[in-house]
């Protein structure tokens, strides 16, 4: 009786499960579809506010900017066709295409870029991406302080657009053009939808369409027939949220991906391996890694020779080598290579032990430094496995104790923010837009709210200042370079390792371009699947 | 038992109230913060006061917490703070069924497979099959979940491709989850059917039956299973909790779009209103399955009155 109950109810209940009607189709795709994976759920898909990891890649393929950066990171462009500089270097004239849609089927115009700079850099939604894409041009600050518009943009006529720059903040405006979120939007969609109109549509008109967002799970994106530059040849592309990287990378030995990137902890062995090593694809990324110190917290980070005492104890060839097998490479500069104007050849401060110890004497520390404690960014395994040499190296070098602070995200940022909680903090930036700018102007002027170290120097300050006012981009890196060397010397934090990019990809895909920036791929319009 | 119900149902207003205080000030109170993990490293306290107060956050706790339960009141569970386009029922309504179904095949897989086994190691002549079952039942209960997942999607997902190795909407796509989530409930159940079928087995009852000269099926159906089965089902009303907890690993590792993970990312993001409706949908669940199970002991065995 019993055991018969038991089977009834369970046959009901299996019978039950299997009429759902959540249960779906079966997951097949059209073959052409490419596939590959983001990290979690996106938070947005506004591309002014898209600026995290997993909204950015999609921002990234539905959307299009003025100008566009290839493999290399050279300027090339996109919706303007061409643009003109005045003499004087402040106004710049964009002539753009009369071939690009909205995905609605609108024309793009000239009258479209100014609505959505303007929707960008608008005091009411403190956009982030309008401060670094717009807060340059003629007019912004009155356009903060209420003015109708921003008065620096013109549209004479629907495929001209011109933009009058703000001579003490003109400095790499083409790279900040190039930012993946410096788009177009359809305003009529924008207006339409009201708030979150983003989270069944979108308002782009790069090569791929929003499709179908189902939170959690996957978002799809259709192929745009209309792109300026031609169909894609994929029929769109499939994005399943995957949380976990192992199961991505059990995914694509399925056959369920076709392009991921590698957990770290896999690299070794992913190279090593007779096949899939054949699929790895390794590139610069834009990232720098680094210790940040905070004099507010660890007050002997104050006096100058202590925090280059702890830079020069730092051996970043030695974690290079050990810890990240040579693919990620010794930092002696904060900008990493794959930004414009990279400052090769520069030397920073050596790995000096001797040198480092005799600082603290100086400074009459030596001995007497309290222990110290590194909080790590728990974003991504690496900063944990650079703490760890890193604590090591300093209890040798300098006989300083550290302790290692693990924190879950939320919490580190929030603490990071409040400047007084982390006496060192070990993290990593990576570039929004590739541009000098996107590094020191964020990381170490006196007055940002990224500058986590509380870095205060006029001197520093005065050349960043002198560098976003330059007439020309040659001048403008030279002024750049004698900042960086400043700060480096100045040690507010370690620069150790600038990282790489490493990718799986399936040998049936391609046509894939990569970049140093973002998420390392520029938008698959070119991707073809060849089985 | 209609007013016992009733008296019970009424039970759950002042569990929930507590349960939506308790989760209110614990996410409120935990360090961190929703407008600083959305913003992340774009986040200026410029940009954050327009986002707090967007979200209502720049407000008193009270006045917070008020609100909250003045939605609540007219089953409004609000929108996420982390993605203010998106309604925070439509993404438990959406992502409920499909925790509901894991946790409800996995149920009646180990109710099945652990009956059985109990009943199998309890009866058995030779001690051998009884002590086999045994350790497999210590097996069962000390194999962490993210083990046999990966081994299982080791031999069955890699090493021979029968079955995906996650994701969610085909039928094959459950196999391996509901494997994962059953393990441990089998086991358990499969121990406590062992004893109460054992213990009942000696039963004066038992051996009047027997020497009355009932097939020894017949025995054991009628007589020993529906007096061993107090035991099993509220070791099954365990098994669904254990389900539903054991789903915290299990979708995240097989990647499915549950409940659980959606209960998880609201907690990295400190996602409040998800975060106080996912709790509030798990007190319902571990409610109703208590009910169920109170409710059951009455048809189970008629001594026991409500």
């Amino acid at each position: 009786m019993f055991l018969r109950a038991v089977a009834v109810g369970a046959m009901l209940l299996v019978a039950a499960v299997a009429a759902g009607p959540a249960l779906g189709p079966a997951g097949g795709q059209a073959p052409p579809m490419f596939r590959t994976p983001l990290n979690g759920e996106p938070p947005t898909l506004d591309p002014y506010f898209a600026v995290d990891s997993a909204s950015a890649p999609i921002v990234f393929l539905m959307y299009n900017t003025l100008v566009s950066l290839d493999s290399t990171g050279r300027l090339l462009p996109q919706a303007a066709r061409s643009w003109d500089i005045s003499p004087n270097g402040l106004i710049y004239t964009f002539h753009l295409r009369d071939d690009m849609y909205f995905h609605g089927g609108r024309k793009v115009t000239a009258a479209d870029w100014k609505w959505s700079f303007e929707r960008m850099g608008s005091p009411a939604l403190k956009s982030t991406v309008g401060s670094v894409v717009v807060a340059g041009i003629q007019g912004y600050d009155a356009y903060q302080n209420g003015a109708a518009g921003i008065a620096g943009i013109t549209a004479p006529n629907p495929t001209t657009l011109q933009i009058t720059l703000n001579p003490a903040r003109r400095g790499g405006f083409l790279n900040r053009l190039a930012y993946y979120a410096a788009v177009v939007v359809d305003k009529d969609v924008v207006q339409r939808g009201g708030n979150g109109w983003f989270a069944t549509q979108d308002a782009g008109s790069g090569p791929f369409v929003f499709k179908e967002w189902a939170h959690n799970d996957h978002l799809t994106l259709a192929s745009f027939p209309r792109y300026y530059a031609g169909a894609p040849r994929i029929a769109g592309v499939s994005v399943p949220i995957v949380t976990e990287s192992q199961t991505q990378l059990s995914e694509y030995l399925a056959n369920q991906l076709d392009f991921i990137q590698v957990p770290l902890g896999d690299y070794k062995r992913i190279r090593a391996d007779p096949t899939l090593g054949k699929q790895l694809l390794t590139y610069p990324r834009a990232q720098v890694l680094f210790l940040g110190l905070n004099p507010r917290v660890y007050t002997a980070f104050k006096d100058l020779r202590v925090r280059r005492a702890f830079a020069m104890a730092i051996d970043k060839a030695k974690i290079s080598k050990t810890v990240f097998f040579g693919f990620f490479t010794p930092a002696n500069s904060i900008v990493p290579p794959g930004i414009p104007g990279f400052y090769a050849g520069y030397k920073g401060l050596p790995y000096d032990p001797a040198g480092a110890r005799k600082l603290l004497d100086e400074a009459g520390v030596s001995g007497k430094l309290p222990p110290l404690s590194i909080a790590m960014n728990p974003f991504s395994p690496v900063s944990q496995m650079m703490a760890e040499p890193v604590a090591a190296m300093l209890k040798q070098n300098l006989g300083v104790d550290v302790q290692l602070q693990k924190t879950e995200f939320s919490n580190f940022i929030a603490n990071e923010n409040k400047r007084t909680v982390y006496q060192s903090f070990m993290t990593g930036w990576s570039a929004d837009y590739l541009d000098y700018s996107d590094y020191l102007d964020f990381l170490l002027y006196s007055t940002s709210p990224l500058n986590r170290q509380s870095y205060e120097s006029a001197d520093f300050d005065k050349l960043v200042d002198q560098a976003n006012a330059a007439p020309n981009e040659a001048q403008r890196i030279a002024i750049y370079h004698k900042a960086e060397a400043l700060a480096v010397t100045d040690a507010p934090m370690v620069p150790i390792l600038f990282s790489q990019f490493a990718y799986l990809k399936k040998p049936y895909v391609q046509g894939l371009q990569t970049t140093p920036a973002v998420n390392g791929w520029l938008p698959f319009s070119g991707v073809r699947i060849v089985k | 038992m209609a007013r016992y119900i009733a008296y019970r149902v009424g039970m759950a207003v002042p569990l929930f109230l507590g349960a939506a205080l308790l989760i209110f000030v614990a996410g409120h109170l935990a360090p961190g913060d929703p407008v600083q993990t959305v913003l992340g490293d774009h986040y200026t306290p410029a940009a954050g006061a327009v986002l707090r107060h967007q979200l209502g956050l720049d407000r008193p706790l009270p006045v917070q917490f008020a609100r909250y339960l003045g939605d609540l009141a007219r089953l409004n569970l609000g929108t996420s703070y982390v993605n203010p386009g998106l309604r925070v029922a439509d993404l438990v309504g959406h992502a409920l069924p499909i925790s509901l179904r894991l946790a409800g095949l996995a149920v009646a897989l180990a109710t099945v497979t652990g009956v059985l086994l109990g009943v199998g190691a309890a009866t058995a002549r030779r001690a051998i099959l009884d002590s086999l079952i045994q350790v497999g039942v210590v097996v069962g209960l000390s194999l962490p979940s993210f083990v046999t997942a990966a081994v299982l999607v080791y031999l069955f997902a890699l090493r021979w491709p029968l079955l995906p190795v996650a994701g969610w909407g085909a039928p094959a796509n459950y196999v391996l989850p509901v494997a994962v989530l059953a393990i441990s409930p089998v086991a358990f159940i499969a121990r406590i059917a062992r004893a109460s079928v054992g213990q009942a087995l000696l039963e004066d009852y038992v051996r009047t039956a027997r020497s009355k000269g009932l097939r020894a099926r017949r025995v054991l159906f009628r007589h020993v299973l529906r007096n061993a089965a107090l035991p099993v089902v509220t070791t099954i009303g365990l098994a669904f909790g254990n389900a539903i907890v054991g789903a915290f690993v299990v979708e995240v590792l097989f990647n499915i779009p549950g409940i659980a993970r959606v209960a998880i990312n609201a907690i990295l993001q400190r996602d409040y209103t998800v975060l106080q409706a996912t709790v509030l949908v798990y007190t319902a669940l571990f409610s109703i399955v208590n009910l169920m199970v109170d409710v059951s002991y009455a048809y189970l065995n008629p001594r026991i009155r409500y």
